[in-house]
């Protein structure tokens, strides 16, 4: 797409490629897995030809695209997220100023320290969700150590379900002019600004191109 | 109700196996490739085509030899059934009026859930259909007012079949007769069990015998702890974004710089 005017470009084709894969196949997951884990949810095995064996098969042939996709993840955001500065911790201090009003929001880099730790606790989870799925799919371990990866994966819903809900909604209505980080990649300079200005300077100094 | 028990002796029990073929010949299960390990235990273990086996315990004797202890091993049929709770296509593994835990492989999508926390480790995997299968009481049979085929062909009076409370009242006044080590077990763990043993020795001389069975801790904290705590998770993240946006509100980016 030809740049448009005034507008300022947040994210590579790449990272809103990695970024779709990654939000269909979550969301898979989530839905095949919900009708796995709730009787309640079965019906959604119904949508599928073949039923709940179809719709498990599935669900552990998207973890494997969600697994792989996040590596990509990794070469995207690893080397803006995968650490904290001096503004990260006075951001925390503030909750970046989401929870109450602050006079001043400590400036951000590409990624503020609050989507730093988004990124670390779905690091993390991706071990957890890949490694204990991989071995509920193919359980070479003994029972006793097999049944303790269902917890595992159970606690992985618990964390990535409420982690899903307010990435949304940050990445949504929660911050207006968010969303096209992640649709056509354009942004405002007045968006830029206020989420991430040390970013900013250094695009506008030529220190890097997004 | 009309709970009922399969009572095993197995102090009347011959090793004979006619409950072994029994089995195999009311569900139709194909006789197995088989191995010789050095004993009489056949097959192995229990496989996808064999529900029931009876296992030869081997105690070497100081004069020489071996004593054996026979053990008929099959599905236990919790009342409180962890295979059941771990389950998660609804109606797969349900329970009979008689007390009867049964898979229905037609529901089946061999996830291996139950394999994995059944306290005895009865279910077994065939990688061939990719389904689960293990004994089910009969229950073909005895909702229809007969005896499990193993119970119809014992011999010698080893397995018995017949209301719950009779089968208990009859299991320890067997095992008091029997006396010494002698006990009932069956009765007293995951609320009881539809299949019960008279055990002339302590519960610790049988090979894979469970000595004290419950529904593992892991199936309590996956089922009836983190299910109910992802839909609390899920549902305050959904309420607290809510109350944010109407109470703080959006961030909007400052005007200008455009």
């Amino acid at each position: 797409m030809a740049k448009p005017k005034n507008l300022i470009l947040s994210s590579t084709v790449f990272e809103r490629v990695v970024h779709w894969v990654l939000a269909g196949s979550c969301l898979f997951l989530f839905l095949t897995g919900f009708g796995l884990m709730f009787h309640s949810l079965s019906f959604i095995g119904n949508f599928f030809p073949g039923g709940h064996y179809i719709m498990k098969l599935l669900h552990n042939i998207v973890g494997i695209i969600f697994g792989i996709a996040f590596l990509f993840a990794l070469i995207a955001w690893g080397k803006d997220t995968l650490y904290f500065d001096e503004d990260d911790k006075k951001w925390f201090r503030v909750m970046g100023g989401y929870l109450w009003e602050v006079e001043k929001v400590p400036e951000a880099g590409k990624f503020n320290a609050g989507q730093k730790m988004f990124f670390m606790v779905l690091f993390l989870f991706w071990f957890i969700m890949v490694g204990t799925g991989i071995f509920m799919w193919f359980p070479i371990f003994p029972p006793e150590l097999t049944r303790w990866l269902y917890v595992l994966h159970a606690l992985g819903v618990v964390v990535l379900g409420g982690f899903l809900v307010i990435h949304f909604y940050l990445g949504t209505y929660g911050n207006p002019g968010t969303f096209q980080v992640m649709g056509h990649g354009y942004v405002t300079k007045g968006w830029a600004k206020k989420h991430r200005s040390k970013w900013l300077r250094d695009v506008e100094a030529g220190r890097r191109s997004v | 109700m009309n709970e009922k028990v399969m009572l095993i002796d197995v102090s009347k029990c011959t090793a004979c196996r006619g409950c072994q073929v029994a089995c195999k010949q009311w569900n139709r299960l194909p006789a197995e490739k088989t191995q010789q390990r050095g004993t009489h235990q056949n097959p192995p273990d229990l496989t996808p085509a064999t529900w029931n086996l009876v296992r030869f315990t081997e105690i070497p004797l100081k004069e020489g030899g071996v004593r054996w202890l026979f053990r008929k091993d099959n599905c236990m049929h919790c009342e409180d059934a962890a295979c059941q709770r771990a389950c998660p296509v609804p109606g797969c593994i349900f329970k009979t009026a008689e007390g009867a835990i049964v898979i229905d492989t037609e529901k089946c999508i061999g996830c291996e859930y139950c394999v994995n926390v059944c306290p005895f480790e009865i279910p077994r995997f065939d990688s061939a259909t990719k389904k689960v299968y293990k004994c089910t009481l009969c229950w073909d049979r005895i909702g229809n007012g007969q005896i499990p085929a193993c119970a119809k062909t014992c011999g010698p009076g080893a397995v018995t079949f017949g209301p719950k409370e009779k089968m208990i009242a009859q299991a320890h006044a067997r095992a008091k007769a029997l006396g010494g080590d002698a006990t009932v077990y069956g009765d007293k763990f995951v609320q009881g069990t539809h299949v019960m043993y008279v055990l002339p020795e302590k519960v610790r001389m049988y090979e894979k015998l469970a000595i004290n069975p419950s529904v593992p801790v892991s199936v309590y904290l996956w089922k009836d702890f983190l299910k109910p705590v992802s839909v609390l998770a899920i549902g305050a993240a959904l309420v607290g974004t809510f109350f944010h946006y109407i109470i703080k509100g959006p961030k909007r980016p400052e005007e200008g710089g455009e």
